[in-house]
């Protein structure tokens, strides 16, 4: 990780589909794989995952594409 | 990625075309004669392919059924193991992989299946059970239109600068929190305070990102914008409060963490001690916890949802529990019991050398520095009666559960109860005490006013009791609360002739803030589950220390929001009863999850070892358990509104404390 910290960003996207504490493990290993992802927490309960990202490396739409192939559905969120 | 492919990759892709494979082999399997789940399939170990073709290829498509949802599930049990987790998932593997070596494709077929479309309602229902808050994010404002060098100009709602002044046109959605600065308008503010009928606002008024506008025309200088909102931190909140894990639920987590690896051993035990490896099977997957894993959450989730959309917000799962236990509930009589707006009632002048207008003028310019919610009655009299009010006291000082003592063009004024003179050393009070008590004793709140040292008359303002107090109180006692006790800084008298009107049991009076601790630690050593209400200002210790500290008409103030255990956005009475009764029927739920979890797999295993639990029978009960927990969950979503007016007189989620399953609406 050459990355500066700068570009770091939080990002909030909240997902459609959780159903067992396993999805979790599922989407921070697919998320956490991605170049630039510093850090990504799912939270099962209500549905969250939130990750710290180098946006020069890869972008919100990467991250919503990654947690796609884990099989849910997600969206970015301002909130 | 295409949609098909998502959809595919998706809970209903494997379940589907595991479904038809099985329902292609069960036809292949009938058409030459044999019961495609009966003992014509049973042969021992391997695939045998010297029977009837039709038989070998309905067999073949078993497995293929098998394969389709089991390697999934394997999949998701070996990434779980990687992160040393014995996950449910590899229980199901092993039992399926077991059936295809024993050569029970059937069994291996049905298990995998129903765990996949289990999986997929499960998702769904989920989704449901989280439908609470969908909403309040769906609510969130995404545009804005900003006057800007003269223009409208529509922008994104995160874009507005603080101060800016923003246009809200009828059937628009608010977009920032802010100020009414022009115009007038009807708001929808369901969304913050779960009320649904509109409210008028007006130059002067807050309003709340996220509210939508029912009619008018309203010009808002924004003050809250994005993060910054209120519904932000209302959706913050919830969500925290789901995550927030509750004491039932981290046993119930620390118990399956040994469960699930138990249930292997026992399986293991089973097969080895019988030799039977049918029975070692079936036992993997009715030993699957997950109706137990989700029982708790999927409660809590459901039940603090439901609170967000009325206007409730309970901070997790573990403030519900202690929430369902209250017996005791301290209220702060000012600003919950009564509206909190008192009124000057009487001027008495005590100082022959004085009138009306020099009383009340003396007391009302030492209040103006003050933060003390008797002030502003003080305040708008004098200035309703042409007083000059104008203008702070050089020095202010207030004294606690005493009043205030003021420098004005060099003179001491004070203003506060009989104390107070003990405090100012004044022994004369020139018939205070006697003008004291006999406003007290008709339930208003008299102020002594002294300068440089002399009395010179008496102050006395009321507050009007909220129309819902009494009302209030008597749910609170249909909830199960033991005691409601009213706390005040009024003297006794006051005090008395409120809580007489009201119906509380008990009353302390002339309280410090101190003292309303003190009040709160004493219950808890009675033995009693203390919920204590408040504005959260002058009570904020006795909040802190309370079992459950309850905020009062949080909307406007973010702090309440950030800080209490539940904070009730309307300044509605009634929300509170209605918060204690959420949290009983939540804790029920979830007793009653435990209980459908628990029954569920004892009832199995009863069944395995008298006979006639096959692992697909096994699997269908256990994933029917599952769902079961969800929907019971989904209840509490239920609306149970009084219709305006009509309808029940019995508020709508004030029932009376159900204990375990005894309401199970089927």
């Amino acid at each position: 990780m050459t990355a500066t910290p700068a570009t770091i960003t939080h990002s909030l996207f909240r997902t459609k589909g959780f159903s067992c504490p396993s999805c979790v493990a599922k989407i921070e290993k697919r998320v956490g794989r991605l170049e630039g992802v510093s850090s990504v927490s799912v939270k099962f309960a209500s549905g969250r995952v939130e990750v710290d990202h180098d946006t020069a490396v890869t972008s919100t739409d990467d991250i919503v594409d990654a947690i796609g192939t884990a099989g849910y559905e997600s969206a970015l969120s301002a909130l | 990625m295409s949609a098909t492919t998502r959809w595919l990759r998706g809970p209903w892709g494997t379940p589907i075309i595991s479904g038809l494979l099985i329902v292609i082999a069960a036809i292949l399997s009938l058409s030459i004669g044999v019961n495609p789940f009966g003992a014509g399939h049973q042969h021992g170990l391997g695939l045998s392919l010297d029977g009837p073709t039709a038989l070998v290829a309905s067999d073949l498509l078993m497995v293929a059924a098998a394969l389709v949802a089991g390697i999934p599930i394997i999949l998701k049990a070996v990434r779980a193991l990687l992160v040393k987790v014995i996950a449910i998932d590899l229980l199901v593997a092993i039992a399926a992989v077991g059936a295809l070596i024993i050569g029970q494709y059937w069994e291996a077929a049905a298990v995998t299946f129903l765990f996949a479309i289990g999986h997929a309602l499960e998702a769904g229902t989920m989704n449901r059970t989280r439908s609470a808050l969908a909403e309040l994010v769906a609510v969130a404002p995404d545009v804005a239109v900003v006057i800007r060098e003269g223009e409208q100009v529509e922008i994104s709602a995160a874009q507005v600068q603080p101060d800016e002044t923003v246009l809200v046109k009828n059937g628009a959605k608010v977009p920032v929190d802010g100020i009414v600065i022009g115009g007038t308008g009807a708001l929808d503010e369901a969304s913050i305070t779960g009320e649904s009928i509109p409210v008028e606002k007006s130059a002067g008024d807050q309003v709340f990102a996220g509210t939508i506008s029912g009619g008018g025309f309203l010009q808002v200088r924004a003050t809250g914008i994005g993060a910054d909102t209120t519904l932000a931190r209302i959706i913050h909140r919830v969500e925290e409060a789901q995550d927030a894990k509750a004491r039932t639920q981290s046993f119930m987590e620390k118990f399956s963490t040994w469960y699930t690896p138990g249930i292997i051993l026992l399986a293991l035990v089973a097969g080895l001690v019988t030799g039977d490896v049918v029975l070692a099977l079936t036992l993997l997957v009715i030993g699957c916890p997950g109706a137990l894993v989700i029982s708790i959450p999927v409660a809590i989730v459901a039940g603090i949802g439901r609170g967000a959309r009325d206007g409730i917000l309970i901070k997790g799962g573990e403030y519900l529990e202690t929430s369902a236990k209250i017996t005791a509930v301290a209220l702060d009589k000012t600003g919950t019991l009564t509206e909190g707006r008192p009124t000057l009632t009487d001027v008495t002048v005590l100082d022959p050398a004085m009138d009306r207008a020099d009383v009340l003028g003396w007391a009302a310019r030492a209040e103006a520095g003050s933060e003390h919610p008797l002030a502003r009655p003080l305040i708008d009299a004098a200035a309703a009666e042409g007083l000059p009010t104008g203008g702070l006291p050089e020095h202010t000082q207030p004294v606690p559960g005493k009043g205030i003592v003021a420098t004005l063009e060099g003179r001491r004024v004070a203003v506060g109860n009989l104390p107070l003179l003990a405090a100012e050393d004044i022994v004369e009070d020139r018939g205070a005490a006697a003008e004291v008590d006999r406003l007290a004793g008709l339930g208003r709140t008299p102020m002594v006013v002294t300068l440089d040292g002399r009395v010179i008359g008496v102050v006395a303002v009321a507050d009007r009791l909220h129309t819902d107090a009494k009302e209030m109180i008597s749910r609170l006692h249909a909830t199960g609360v033991k005691k409601v006790i009213m706390l005040t800084g009024d003297n006794h008298r006051v005090a008395e002739a409120v809580a007489a009107e009201v119906g509380v049991d008990e009353v302390r009076a002339q309280l410090l803030p101190e003292d309303k601790l003190a009040v709160v630690t004493q219950l808890q050593s009675e033995g009693f589950t203390v919920a204590m209400v408040g504005d959260g200002v002058n009570d904020a210790p006795a909040l802190a220390t309370a079992d459950i500290g309850v905020a009062m008409g949080a909307a406007g103030t973010g702090v309440a929001i950030e800080t209490a255990d539940i904070a009730l956005m309307k300044d509605d009475l009634l929300k509170l009863p209605e918060a204690i009764g959420l949290a009983r029927s939540t804790v029920a739920v979830m007793r009653q999850n435990i209980a459908i979890a628990l029954i569920t797999v004892v009832a199995l295993l009863v069944g395995v070892f008298a006979g006639g639990v096959t692992m697909a029978i096994g699997m269908l009960v256990h994933e029917g358990s599952v769902l079961l927990v969800i929907i019971n969950a989904m209840r509490l979503l239920r609306h149970r509104r009084p219709a305006g007016g009509g309808g029940a007189a019995a508020g709508p989620a004030v029932r009376a404390p159900r204990t375990a399953p005894e309401e199970q609406t089927v």
